[in-house]
């Protein structure tokens, strides 16, 4: 047992916050340099096989990059581009997993996958969209909603029901039959509802083999469910600063608050509640290569804790800075509203507890 | 960072489980799991098995019966001590006292003392608390005034648990007034024969005897019992409680207790099947073990890393003193509310005479369990004292000017 960084990994957490504290600051993000620096960086090889050349493995590394983009307030759709398409690509693999992949590395396309539906709220592993197979392609009907990060120009990956298991669909932008109703997470970035009317794709739009996708896809998102908690992580700590920082210049009654014994202790249990967070995240890096039923409980029981301690870490914040939590030109209230998105992504507080107990306990 | 136990850790684990299963009797480990106040001589027992062992105190110096292993090793022992309810070894002998005499005492009295702590021969209670001085310690009045080759001990201690079992005592007493409260304390041991000392129980809500008051009304010490410097006593108490926190988190303890909830909770009845059917029970268990499963990974950073720094205290051991208390109360709350109506038959009883658990059987002892678990964010310094050591020492907060 070891949780000491090695240099490669402290030199690796202060390249990513340099760069993502950076991709905050620019007042007009453009999408396409920023996936530049990510590829320049290697963050992008970082989380994909090392069959094509990336570094291969690398939860922890993942980790500390997440920590970084959480603490920075990032805005970057690296979670939906490289942790979940990025790898779902990369791993459906063949002719069109590769085709794929290579646009996206290219930095030609984005990706964004549609995992929920109406309905069954955080459940996706059933899905009710079906693609029924025709001449010389598929035809694709259901609806899927909050489908984060998703621009109008972004490729779609839309999983859907086959005969003989789960199918993976590439859906190009302003595909004939596709209905986006745009909407708007808690923390301002872009979330669509959208439908699949019978949308016609072409042969090649099926990636991966429809009885290994759900198997393949459940990893991938228990990845992204860990690397979710090392955000959340990342900004809570970040937030439990600047709170502290706040509390030591703010005087009232002729002293700085964060003199005062009961807003200290309230501090204090913000950080005890970090750290517990921070311990669960590590447990679930641990568990990524266990098999999926005791992965899948650990990674349920990290998104767990991780939600309460986010919920109440993100509230006291708000609470200590008093008015100036709630308004948006400070700082603590964007950590907020982005703590509180994350507590939604991918399943919130009560349906991870129901996977922990329908896995029989951590 | 490698966040797997590596080969020589899972072997070792396995070693000691096999250890303890084999040598420590079974209703030794019954009782623990029932969580009954054992009798004296059990703990002797059990203690006498693990130093056989090596088991006992590792973390002492190697010429003294310490094991130089990993920090992360004595926290799978201290683990698999407490989840396979096997008697910890008594603190104030092998985490408290035993250290001080190795680092600050004489080789007299490394001898005398060292191996019968080990050992326990001799049982230690711990004379710390006093009546005015408890989260502040220093302000403690028990006098020592050195006569020639004696002091002379006048004063009172409280909250000493063991005192009626104990042989001795380790005391920080007041030898002389300096200009800050911390100078002119100093540590002494204490026969608990000599003349002039007396034990009064403390009754508590539990309701069986462990702590006292401790009287000393004109008690001659040997001085060759000082331990150290007359008037350094404050700085070895300091370094005392910096010691072994392989364990602090109790994370095997509360794996234990929660283990028992589940079973007794499978064994209940509820109003529609199984207490542990029942989704809102259920539920509460959820939390708990999450919360441990997330403490035993904080105990675990917090053991690592201190292991190559020696010397300092990880002002993180306090979220383990925090949470470590909170999921042994929750536990037992839940057992608590386990055996729900039956809990009302369940009080503790004026105990006979020859009874070695007190009067208190399987059932009382959760009552008992439930009231003495309050203590775990009272002692060793209280919760709201680890909250303030978490906003000066890591938040760096300040005092009020």
């Amino acid at each position: 047992m070891n949780f000491d960084l090695s240099e490669e990994q402290q030199m690796l957490a202060e390249t990513a916050t340099r760069l993502f504290d950076g991709h905050v600051r620019q007042a007009e993000p453009d999408a396409k340099a920023q996936w530049r620096d990510y590829q320049e960086l290697g963050l992008i090889a970082l989380s994909l096989p090392a069959a094509l050349d990336g570094l291969g493995g690398g939860e922890e590394e993942i980790m500390l990059v997440m920590q970084a983009y959480g603490a920075a307030c990032g805005t970057a759709p690296y979670l939906q581009s490289v942790l979940l398409s990025g790898r779902l690509l990369a791993e459906a693999g063949g002719e069109n997993g590769e085709r794929a992949l290579s646009a996206l590395l290219a930095g030609e396309r984005q990706y964004a996958l549609c995992l929920f539906e109406p309905d069954s709220r955080y459940r996706w592993d059933e899905p009710a969209t079906r693609a029924e197979q025709i001449d010389n392609g598929w035809r694709l009907t259901g609806a899927k909603v909050a489908v984060c990060d998703a621009g109008a120009d972004s490729w779609l990956i839309c999983p859907a029901a086959v005969e003989g298991g789960l199918g993976l669909f590439l859906v190009p932008p302003g595909a004939a039959g596709v209905a986006r109703e745009e909407g708007i997470a808690p923390d301002g970035r872009p979330s669509a509802n959208i439908r699949f009317d019978g949308v016609m794709l072409a042969d090649d739009a099926a990636i991966g083999d429809p009885a290994m996708n759900r198997a393949r896809l459940a990893r991938i998102v228990d990845q992204a469910i860990a690397a979710c908690c090392a955000e959340a992580v990342g900004a809570m700590e970040k937030l439990l600063d600047i709170t502290v920082d706040y509390m030591a210049t703010r005087e009232q009654f002729g002293t700085a608050i964060g003199t005062f014994q009961a807003l200290q202790h309230r501090a204090a249990d913000m950080l005890v509640e970090i750290e517990q967070a921070r311990s669960i995240t590590i447990y679930a890096i641990s568990m990524m290569a266990a098999p999926e039923a005791e992965r899948h409980v650990a990674v349920s029981a990290a998104k767990a804790l991780v939600n309460r301690a986010s919920r109440f870490v993100g509230c006291e914040a708000v609470q200590l800075h008093g008015g100036m939590g709630l308004t948006s030109e400070y700082p603590a209230g964007r950590f907020f509203q982005r703590l509180t998105t994350l507590e939604n992504l991918f399943g919130d507080t009560h349906h991870h507890l129901c996977e922990v107990e329908r896995g029989g306990g951590v | 960072m490698d966040l797997q136990f590596d080969e020589e850790e899972r072997l070792f684990r396995g070693e000691v489980r096999q250890y303890l299963l084999e040598y420590v009797p079974g209703h030794i480990r019954q009782a623990v799991y029932e969580e009954r106040p054992l009798p004296r001589e059990w703990m002797v027992e059990s203690q006498r098995i693990l130093n056989r062992g090596g088991y006992a105190v590792p973390h002492w110096p190697v010429e003294w019966g310490g094991k130089d292993w990993s920090a992360v090793k004595r926290m799978i022992l201290a683990e698999e001590i407490d989840s396979n309810c096997v008697p910890k070894p008594l603190p104030f002998n092998t985490a408290l006292v035993g250290p001080v005499i190795a680092t600050f005492g004489s080789e007299e009295q490394k001898r005398r003392f060292l191996p019968a702590i080990a050992n326990l021969d001799i049982w230690f209670c711990q004379g710390f608390s006093e009546p005015n001085a408890g989260s502040d310690l220093a302000s403690l009045k028990t006098s020592a005034v050195r006569e020639g080759d004696h002091y002379r001990v006048n004063g009172q201690k409280v909250w000493t648990t063991y005192a009626h079992k104990a042989d001795w005592i380790f005391a920080l007493v007041r030898t002389s007034r300096g200009e800050r409260k911390q100078q002119g304390i100093s540590f002494l041991l204490i026969d608990m024969a000599t003349p002039g000392i007396e034990v009064r129980a403390i009754p508590t809500i539990d309701g069986y005897r462990h702590v006292n008051e401790v009287y000393f009304d004109n008690v001659l010490v040997p001085a060759e019992n000082l331990i150290g410097e007359e008037g350094q006593g404050w700085d070895y108490s300091r370094y005392l409680l910096g010691q072994e926190r392989s364990s602090m988190g109790n994370v095997g303890y509360s794996r234990r207790r929660l283990q028992r909830v589940r079973e007794l909770a499978a064994a209940t009845s509820g109003e529609n099947g199984p207490m542990i059917g029942d989704p809102v029970f259920r539920r509460r268990l959820s939390w708990a073990e999450i919360e441990l499963k997330a403490l035993e990974f904080t105990q675990m950073r917090v053991v690592a890393s201190g292991r190559d720094q020696g010397g300092g205290v990880d002002p993180k051991t306090s979220i383990l003193k925090m949470k470590g208390g909170d999921v042994l109360q929750s536990a037992v709350g839940m057992m608590l509310d386990v055996l729900g109506p039956e809990a009302m038959t369940s009080g503790h009883v004026e105990p006979v005479p020859d009874d070695p658990f007190q009067g208190i059987d399987a059932r009382s002892a959760i009552v008992a369990a439930y009231f003495s678990s309050r203590k775990f964010s009272i002692f060793g310094g209280s919760n709201e004292i680890q909250r303030n050591i978490l906003a000066k020492a890591v938040l760096g907060m300040g005092g009020r000017r």
